[in-house]
């Protein structure tokens, strides 16, 4: 997608293609989905902004899918264009999601169902592990990361102390380990 | 009513703003905040609202609208849902274009990479604070690490897929043993 991108979309065409996104994009990696979407099949955005898009989004907090739709939305038409695609992406997964917990409120006290969801917690716990354990060893390898990883689980995942506090203190001595381990390198 | 929706507020805002490494990293505070603190569920209908919104579509987690739901109903949703969406994309949308602007500094390299070891703490403890919240015992801990040895060895197995045979064989089990 080298060439000039396509005619914009309107607003409203920016929100049913996020609407359609939401309803549709199973199984994690939204980045994914949008890329195959937006970039590829409506050219709505050129690859180059893409890949920045979603290296912008990295030290900002957020999911991942909803920090590259509010900026494709802001890219694309500014306030509105980043409002309109919030609302379309996460409209469909929200009524979706309460007629799962309607249906859930009736069949969720029987023991296959419960035998059932505990299956799939536990492939979904499984995701979360693999994602942190790549995480950990891709993102910023070094004895200094990996004890800032080892201390945020023991805080939180053993010790269940809250995330907030843990958060704003490992955080920046994390970022300051960082910052030296730049300068000696 | 009211209480409820200003506690829920009160509680998904501040995750928001702290949600880096993305909705995953932020489970297990908020299975310790609607668990433990303001026992608005069980860990089993904690577990099993994970389950629920990890084999949901829809891009990160629409776990904070199921909590909301059960707190408060439809308005407790809401409330919930853009309690934990809307401040972190009102500070991408601040944000964005400024830090794309100052890509490269030396400072800009160590904020990103000193937050990617913290993510990645949390990601593994949201994994620990739902096998402790869920009552299955030793068959989910053994399901769950078999289910991450699985992802290291084969990196692209489609999770809905592995979400949707976890339930199957869970599924099963339980039928034969019945």
């Amino acid at each position: 997608m080298t060439e000039a991108a396509k005619s914009p979309p309107t607003v409203f065409a920016l929100f049913l293609a996020m609407l359609r996104l939401g309803c549709t994009a199973f199984g994690g990696s939204s980045a994914g989905w949008l890329y195959r979407d937006i970039v590829l099949k409506r050219g709505w955005i050129d690859n180059a902004t893409f890949l920045q898009i979603l290296s912008v989004g990295q030290a900002l907090p957020g999911a991942n899918g909803v920090k590259a739709t509010v900026q494709i939305g802001q890219h694309l038409h500014g306030g509105i264009g980043a409002a309109a695609a919030l609302l379309g992406l996460l409209a469909g997964p929200f009524a979706i999601i309460l007629v799962v917990g309607a249906a859930y409120r009736g069949i969720g006290e029987h023991p296959l169902v419960q035998a059932i969801l505990d299956g799939m917690a536990a492939a979904a716990i499984g995701l979360t592990f693999d994602t942190g354990l790549r995480s950990a060893w891709n993102g910023a390898p070094g004895i200094p990361a990996l004890a800032v990883t080892a201390a945020t689980v023991v805080c939180i995942g053993i010790l269940r102390w809250p995330m907030a506090p843990v958060v704003l203190v490992l955080a920046p001595l994390s970022v300051a380990l960082a910052w030296r381990g730049r300068r000696n390198a | 009513m009211r209480e409820g929706l200003a506690a829920l507020a009160l509680v998904f805002v501040p995750i928001s703003l702290l949600s880096f490494g993305g909705s995953n990293a932020v489970i297990a505070d908020i299975e310790h905040q609607t668990v433990a603190v303001h026992h608005w569920m069980t860990g089993r209908e904690f577990a099993d609202f994970f389950a629920l919104t990890r084999a949901a579509p829809g891009p990160g987690s629409m776990l904070t609208a199921l909590i909301g739901w059960k707190v408060a109903g439809l308005p407790g949703a809401a409330v919930a849902t853009v309690g934990y969406y809307l401040p972190a994309a009102v500070l991408v949308y601040a944000l964005a274009r400024l830090w794309g602007r100052w890509r490269g500094r030396p400072w800009h390299d160590a904020i990103e990479r000193g937050l990617a070891p913290v993510a990645a703490g949390l990601l593994l403890s949201a994994g620990i604070a739902i096998l402790r919240a869920s009552p299955g015992g030793w068959p989910i801990w053994a399901a769950a690490f078999a289910a991450t040895a699985l992802l290291l060895r084969w990196p692209k197995l489609p999770p809905t897929a592995l979400i949707a045979a976890g339930g199957a064989l869970f599924g099963i089990a339980a039928a034969l043993v019945q």
